[in-house]
C-alpha cells in the first residue's frame, strides 16, 4: 500500500522534474549548454501567476499567459546571452547560465524584493481521493497524466514534424544539419522555445500547489532537472525522462526510508548516490552514444 | 555557375588553402584530385561556409556567396555531400531524406522523397531503419540521396567511395556519370585520382593547399605533376 | 610531494610572491585609507575582503590549475569552521546552545583558539583528501557534480544534526578575531600556496593536462596525481579561509557558506580571471569595491544635491552582471593569464643588465646513445563494433633507424599510432618494446618509451614554449632514469629553433613553429622511439624538405628510433630507412623506399587505377581520433 502510495508521490513530483529536464538535455543536444538558467523560467512563470492572480484574473487566462512568459524568457536569453558564447567552451557556456540564473535572482530582488510572494492556488491542488484504502491527491493524478500528455506531444513532435526531426538532426551534428538547410540560429531559437514551453507546463504543475513567488525559487527544481538530465544522459531526451521520473521516486522513497528527525537530509542522501554513480558510470546511467534518443 | 576566386583559408596558424582559384560552368562533371593533406575538403567547406575564408571570393551563380551561412547556400541550390557521409544514424532513412527538403516548398516535399524512392530503390525497402544500420554503400546512398532532395543546381560530393567494396564504388561511379546526363554540375573529390579523372569533363589537382594542375581528365592523366603529387619525387 | 628545484622556478615563485603581495599591499592600503573616512561597516571591509580573497585564492588553486570547474570547495570551508568552533567555544556558553545529546563529548572540549583553528583545517583537509580521490578520477561535469554534491551534504548535515550544530540556530560566540593581523597573514599565506603549487612539479603537471589532457597523457602524466594534490591543496586554503572568516564573524550558520557565498566567490575569481594569483585578488577587490559602491548607492545617499532613493538588492545586482558582462566580453576575466609576476621579472631583468642567456650547442657528449630495443608490431588489429579498422599488421621499427607507415586515406594509419600509444587497446595481436610487451594507458606506454606527437597539433597552448618542453623533462627525469643526459630543455629549443620565442605561449606560434615544438617536447621525454603522425600535413613543399632535416637531427640527439605515418610519399621516401605501406588496413608492401616506389601494388593504391581488395564498411566508422 505505501508502496504504490511513494510510487505515486515520486512520479507525480519526478514529472515536474522530467519537464524540466527534457529541456535541458535538449539545450544541451544542440548546444552543449548546461542550463542552469532553465530554471528562472519557473520563477517568471511565478511572478505572472502572481501578478495576474493579485487581479483576479481566471486561472483560464493565466496558465496560458505563465507559459508564454516561460517561452518568452527562454528565446530571449538565448538571444541576449548565449548566442554570443555560442561557440566558446563548455565550461564558459556553464558559467554563463550560472551568471544568468543570478542576475535574474537579483533582479527579481530589486523589483519584488527578498519576501515569496503568495497567492491562492486553486482548491483542486489539495483535494484527495481514496481508492482501496488508498489516499491519493488529486493533484499527483493530473501532474502525471498532463505528464503523460506532455512527453506524448513532446514525442510527435519531435518524431513527426520537420522542426523536430531538425532538432534531432542539429543534436546528433549541428553542422551536418546546416549542409542540409536547417538554419541554426532558427533551430536554436525554436529548441530554447520548446523549453521554455515545457518548463512553463512544469511551473504550472507545480506552483498551482506551491502558490507563491520569490526570486531564489527557481533554484532548486532546476538543479534536479540537471541532475536528472544528467542521470538520463545529457542529450537524450528519454533518458531524460526516465531520469527525472527515477529522481523523484527515489527522493520520495529516501524520505520514507530515513528515521523520523533526519528527513532533512533526503536531498544529502540523493545527492550520495547520485555523486556514487557518476564515480561508476562518468556518463550518466544511460550511455548516450548506445542509447537511441527520443 | 560556381567561380572560386584567390581563396585562401587558415585554421588558426595552419594555411590550408593558398591562393585557390577554380571554376565551374553549368553541366560540367569537374573532378578535384590530390593526396590527403591537400586541402580538397577545406576548399569544399569553404565553398559552402563551413569554414571563413581569410581572403578571395565565391560566387554561385553569379551571386557573391563568400561566407554565407550553409542553410542559405543549400537554399540557392548549392548541396554538398560532406566527407564520410555524416548522415544522421539516430534518426530514419526517411527522416533523414524529409530533413533535406526543408528549404524545398511545402508542396514538393512528398514528390522528391518518391523521386528518391524510384532513384534509390534500396532505401525505399528501409524507409523506417534507423541510418545507424545501414552499411557503409546504403548510406552512401543515402547521404548522396540527402543532397539531391533541395534539387541542388551544382552538387559537390566529397570522397564517396572511402570503405566501400568494389561493386559498391561501381554503383557510385554510374551514379556520377548518371548526374552528369541528368544535366546536373557536379564537383567530386575523388581519391581514385585515374578513375574519375577518366569520367570527367575537366579536372583540378590540389597540393599542398594550392592548384598545381588543371586540365581535361586525358591531359592531366598524361601529365607527370599528377603521379608527383601522389607517389612523390620532389622536382 | 615535490618542490620547487631548478633556479629559474625559484625565480618565477618569488617574482611572483613578491608582486602579488605588492599588489595586495597596494589594495589594502587603500581599502584603509577608505575605512578611515567612517563607520563600522567600513572598517569590516577590509577583514571581508581578505578572507574572501583567502577564498577565492582556494578555488583558483584548483580550478585555475586543473580545468575542472567545481562548485563545492565552500563545503570544506564549512567543515573546518564547524570543527573550529565547536572546540574553542566557551564550555558555558557551549552548555546554552548545545543540548545535553552532543556527541563526541563537544560539549566538555574547549581548545584555545588558535590550536582549533588548525585541527579544523587538518579535518577539513583530510575531507578533501578523500573526496579529492573520488574528484580526480572523473572530470568534466561530473566531477562537478561531485563536488556540488559535497556543498549539498554538508549543508543539509549542519541543518539537521541538531544535537551537534543547533540547526538553523547555528553557533554563536566563537571567539573573535581583533584587528586584520590574522586575515591578512592568511592572504599572504594563500598568495604563498598559491604560487608554491604552481611552481611545484604537481602545480605544472596540473597544467598541462588542464591544457590537454589527451597530449599529457601522451607525455607520461597521470591525471590523477596532480589533479589530486590540487584538489587537497586548495580544500586546505579554503578551510583556512573558512576558519578566518567564521572567526571575524564571530558566529556560524549552515548557510554560512553554501549557495549565496559560492555565487560570491566564483564571481570573483571569474571576473578577476581565475588562471592567476592576480586574477584572484583583482577579481576579489574589484567586486568588494563595486558591492560597496552599489550598497551606498543603494542606501539613498544624499548626493549630488539629491536624495537618490532607497533600493534593495543593487550589490547582487552588480555581482551579477559584472560575471555576465566578463563572459560574455571576456571569457578569461579581466587578467585572463597574466600574472604581476611576469612583471616584476621583467623589471629586475631590466635592471641586471643583459645577463647572458644560454646559447645551447649539442656537443657529443649531450647526445643520447641509441638503445638497442626494437619495436615490434605483431600482427595487431582492432575492430570497431563489426568494422575491422586495422587488419592484423606486423612490422619491426629497428632500434635507431626512421621507419614509414603510409597508405592512402582511410588505410588505418592513425589507428595504427593510437594501438600503438594505448589510445585503443587491440583486439588482436601485440606490441613489444626489446623484450617488454607495450600495454596499458598512454601515460604507462609512455613512460615505457614511446612518445608520440598529434596529427592535429597538440600544444600545451597558453603555456610557455619553453614549458611545454620542460614538463615532458620533468617526467622524463622522474620515470626515465635509464636514459639521462642528452640534450637538456635549452638545448632542444636550440635544435628546434625555437630559443628565441622560449617565453611566448606556445599557441601564439605559427604553425611550423608548434610542429617542431611538438616533437621537441616528445623528444625531452627521451623515449626509445618517437611516433610522429602526420608531422607535413598543412607543410608546404620546402617546410616539408626541412622536416626530414629536422627529424633526422632531433632523433639522432636523443637516440631515438622514428616511426614516422604520413600520406606524402616524397616526404617519406626521403626520410625513411624502411617503409610499411597499409592499405584498407592491411600491410601491401614493405621495404626500401626504392623498392616501394617502384611497387604497382603501392602506386595502384594511391592512384586508384584499379579497384583492388576491399571491404565494406559500415556506416559508423570511428577509426579517426
Amino acid at each position: 500500500m505505501q508502496l504504490i502510495q511513494n510510487l505515486i508521490d515520486g512520479l507525480g513530483v519526478g514529472s515536474t522534474y522530467a519537464l524540466l529536464a527534457i529541456g535541458v538535455s535538449m539545450l544541451f543536444g544542440v548546444m552543449h549548454l548546461v542550463n542552469f538558467a532553465h530554471g528562472e523560467l519557473l520563477t517568471i512563470a511565478a511572478y505572472t501567476m502572481y501578478f495576474l492572480r493579485d487581479r483576479n484574473v481566471s486561472w483560464i487566462i493565466v496558465i496560458p499567459v505563465a507559459i508564454v512568459a516561460a517561452i518568452a524568457l527562454s528565446v530571449a536569453v538565448e538571444f541576449v546571452a548565449f548566442r554570443r558564447v555560442r561557440n566558446a567552451s563548455a565550461f564558459t557556456l556553464l558559467l554563463t547560465s550560472f551568471a544568468v540564473e543570478i542576475l535574474s535572482h537579483s533582479i527579481w530582488r530589486i523589483w519584488q524584493g527578498s519576501k515569496q510572494k503568495t497567492f491562492q492556488a486553486p482548491e483542486i491542488a489539495f483535494t484527495t481521493f481514496t481508492v482501496g484504502g488508498l489516499t491519493i491527491e488529486w493533484w499527483d493524478v493530473i501532474s502525471i497524466g498532463v505528464a503523460i500528455v506532455a512527453f506524448s506531444i513532446t514525442g510527435w513532435v519531435l518524431q513527426k514534424t520537420l522542426f523536430g526531426i531538425s532538432l534531432r538532426a542539429a543534436a546528433e551534428d549541428f553542422d551536418a544539419a546546416r549542409l542540409m538547410g536547417v538554419k541554426a540560429n532558427r533551430v536554436i531559437s525554436s529548441a530554447f522555445a520548446f523549453a521554455g514551453l515545457l518548463a512553463g507546463v512544469a511551473a504550472t504543475l507545480f506552483l498551482l500547489r506551491r502558490g507563491s513567488a520569490d526570486p531564489r525559487m527557481g533554484a532548486d527544481p532546476l538543479l534536479k532537472a540537471v541532475i536528472a538530465a544528467i542521470i538520463g544522459g545529457l542529450g537524450s531526451l528519454k533518458g531524460a525522462v526516465i531520469g527525472g521520473l527515477a529522481l523523484g521516486v527515489v527522493e520520495v522513497f529516501t524520505r520514507s526510508l530515513l528515521p523520523s528527525g533526519i528527513e532533512g537530509l533526503t536531498d544529502a542522501f540523493v545527492f550520495v548516490i547520485i555523486a556514487a554513480l557518476f564515480v561508476i558510470r562518468p556518463q550518466g546511467l544511460f550511455n548516450v552514444q548506445s542509447a537511441e534518443r527520443v | 555557375m560556381l567561380v572560386v576566386d584567390h581563396l585562401t583559408t587558415k585554421y588558426g596558424a595552419l594555411t590550408a588553402l593558398r591562393d585557390v582559384s577554380l571554376q565551374i560552368n553549368q553541366g560540367e562533371l569537374v573532378a578535384l584530385v590530390g593526396p590527403n593533406g591537400a586541402g580538397k575538403t577545406t576548399l569544399l567547406s569553404s565553398i559552402v561556409g563551413l569554414l571563413k575564408p581569410a581572403s578571395g571570393s565565391v560566387t554561385f551563380n553569379g551571386t557573391n556567396t563568400t561566407g554565407n551561412d550553409p542553410a542559405s547556400l543549400v537554399a540557392q541550390g548549392l548541396a554538398l555531400v560532406p566527407e564520410r557521409r555524416r548522415i544522421f544514424k539516430d534518426l530514419t532513412v526517411k527522416e533523414n531524406l524529409m530533413l533535406a527538403s526543408v528549404t524545398q516548398p511545402k508542396n514538393l516535399r512528398v514528390n522528391r522523397l518518391n523521386e528518391m524512392a524510384a532513384l534509390f530503390p534500396i532505401l525505399r525497402s528501409k524507409w523506417d531503419v534507423s541510418a545507424g544500420y545501414l552499411s557503409g554503400g546504403q548510406a552512401q546512398q543515402l547521404a548522396v540521396a540527402r543532397a539531391l532532395m533541395s534539387d541542388p543546381k551544382v552538387l559537390l560530393l566529397d570522397e564517396q567511395c572511402l570503405g566501400l567494396a568494389p561493386t559498391m564504388v561501381d554503383v557510385i561511379f554510374d551514379l556520377l556519370v548518371a548526374l552528369k546526363s541528368q544535366g546536373r554540375t557536379v564537383l567530386v573529390i575523388e581519391q581514385q585520382a585515374q578513375r574519375v579523372l577518366g569520367i570527367a569533363d575537366r579536372g583540378y589537382v590540389l597540393r599542398t593547399g594550392s592548384i598545381v594542375a588543371e586540365g581535361t581528365g586525358a591531359e592531366l592523366l598524361a601529365d607527370g605533376q599528377l603521379f608527383a603529387s601522389y607517389v612523390g619525387g620532389h622536382q | 610531494m615535490s618542490r620547487v628545484s631548478d633556479p629559474t622556478r625559484r625565480n618565477e615563485a618569488a617574482a611572483s610572491f613578491i608582486g602579488n603581495c605588492l599588489l595586495l599591499g597596494g589594495i589594502v592600503a587603500a581599502t584603509l585609507i577608505y575605512a578611515s573616512g567612517g563607520g563600522s561597516s567600513r572598517s569590516a571591509l577590509l577583514t571581508s575582503m581578505l578572507t574572501n580573497l583567502v577564498l577565492v585564492i582556494g578555488f583558483h588553486i584548483f580550478i585555475g590549475n586543473t580545468g575542472v570547474l567545481s562548485f563545492g570547495h565552500l563545503g570544506l570551508a564549512s567543515i573546518s569552521s564547524y570543527v573550529m568552533a565547536l572546540l574553542s567555544i566557551p564550555l558555558a556558553r557551549k552548555a546554552v546552545i548545545l543540548t545535553a545529546k552532543a556527541p563526541f563529548g563537544v560539549r566538555a572540549v574547549h581548545l584555545d583558539a588558535r590550536i582549533a583553528s588548525v585541527v579544523g583545517i587538518a579535518v577539513a583537509t583530510l575531507v578533501s583528501v578523500l573526496l579529492g580521490l573520488v574528484v580526480a578520477r572523473t572530470s568534466g561535469l561530473a566531477a562537478t557534480m561531485i563536488t556540488l554534491a559535497l556543498l549539498f551534504v554538508v549543508l543539509q548535515v549542519a541543518d539537521n544534526w541538531k544535537d551537534l550544530t543547533n540547526g538553523t540556530g547555528g553557533l554563536s560566540s566563537v571567539p573573535r578575531l581583533e584587528g586584520n593581523a590574522w586575515p591578512l597573514a592568511g592572504a599572504v599565506a594563500a598568495v604563498a600556496a598559491a604560487v608554491w603549487f604552481r611552481t611545484s612539479k604537481s602545480g605544472r603537471l596540473a597544467l598541462a593536462t588542464r591544457e590537454d589532457e589527451l597530449a599529457a597523457s601522451a607525455m607520461g602524466i597521470d591525471v590523477f596525481r596532480p589533479r589530486l594534490v590540487a584538489f587537497v591543496v586548495s580544500g586546505a586554503v579554503v578551510a583556512l579561509g573558512g576558519v578566518l572568516q567564521t572567526q571575524s564573524i564571530g558566529s556560524l550558520g549552515p548557510r554560512q557558506f553554501a549557495f549565496e557565498p559560492t555565487i560570491l566567490i566564483m564571481a570573483m575569481l571569474v571576473v578577476g580571471g581565475m588562471r592567476t594569483v592576480t586574477g584572484a585578488v583583482i577579481g576579489t577587490a574589484f567586486i568588494t569595491f563595486g558591492k560597496e559602491i552599489m550598497r551606498f548607492l543603494g542606501d539613498g545617499p544624499q548626493f549630488l544635491g539629491v536624495r537618490w532613493p532607497k533600493v534593495e538588492g543593487l550589490p547582487d545586482l552588480f555581482l551579477a552582471a559584472a560575471l555576465l558582462l566578463v563572459l560574455l566580453t571576456r571569457p578569461g576575466g579581466l587578467m585572463n593569464e597574466f600574472d604581476v609576476g611576469a612583471l616584476v621579472r621583467r623589471l629586475l631583468e631590466r635592471f641586471r643588465l643583459g645577463q647572458p642567456t644560454s646559447t645551447a650547442v649539442v656537443s657529443d657528449g649531450h647526445r643520447l646513445a641509441p638503445t638497442d630495443a626494437s619495436l615490434v608490431a605483431d600482427d595487431v588489429g582492432i575492430t570497431f563494433g563489426g568494422f575491422t579498422a586495422v587488419d592484423g599488421v606486423s612490422f619491426n621499427v629497428a632500434s635507431g633507424t626512421i621507419h614509414g607507415l603510409i597508405g592512402p586515406n582511410g588505410a588505418g594509419k592513425t589507428t595504427v599510432v593510437n594501438l600503438l600509444t594505448g589510445i585503443y587497446e587491440p583486439t588482436r595481436g601485440r606490441v613489444t618494446l626489446g623484450t617488454s610487451e607495450v600495454t596499458g594507458s598512454p601515460h604507462v606506454r609512455a613512460r615505457q618509451g614511446i612518445a608520440r606527437t598529434f596529427q592535429n597539433l597538440r600544444v600545451f597552448g597558453s603555456l610557455p614554449v619553453r614549458e611545454n618542453i620542460a614538463v615532458a623533462d620533468l617526467v622524463a627525469t622522474e620515470y626515465r632514469p635509464q636514459r639521462s643526459g642528452g640534450p637538456g630543455v635549452d638545448e632542444l629549443l636550440a635544435l628546434s629553433g625555437l630559443s628565441d620565442l622560449a617565453d611566448r605561449p606556445a599557441s601564439t606560434l605559427d604553425y611550423g613553429n608548434q610542429r617542431r615544438l611538438e616533437i621537441a617536447r616528445a623528444a625531452a621525454l627521451r623515449p626509445d622511439f618517437l611516433l610522429l603522425d602526420e608531422p607535413t600535413s598543412g607543410m608546404s613543399e620546402t617546410e616539408s624538405l626541412a622536416m626530414v632535416d629536422h627529424v633526422r637531427k632531433i632523433a639522432s640527439a636523443i637516440g631515438a628510433g622514428v616511426l614516422v605515418i604520413d600520406h606524402d610519399l616524397g616526404f617519406i621516401t626521403n626520410i625513411c630507412d624502411r617503409i610499411t605501406v597499409l592499405d584498407q588496413g592491411r600491410v601491401i608492401a614493405e621495404g626500401t623506399p626504392a623498392e616501394i616506389q617502384r611497387d604497382q601494388r603501392v602506386i595502384d593504391a594511391y592512384l586508384g587505377s584499379s579497384a583492388a581488395t576491399s571491404v565494406d564498411v559500415p556506416s559508423d566508422d570511428q577509426s579517426s581520433l
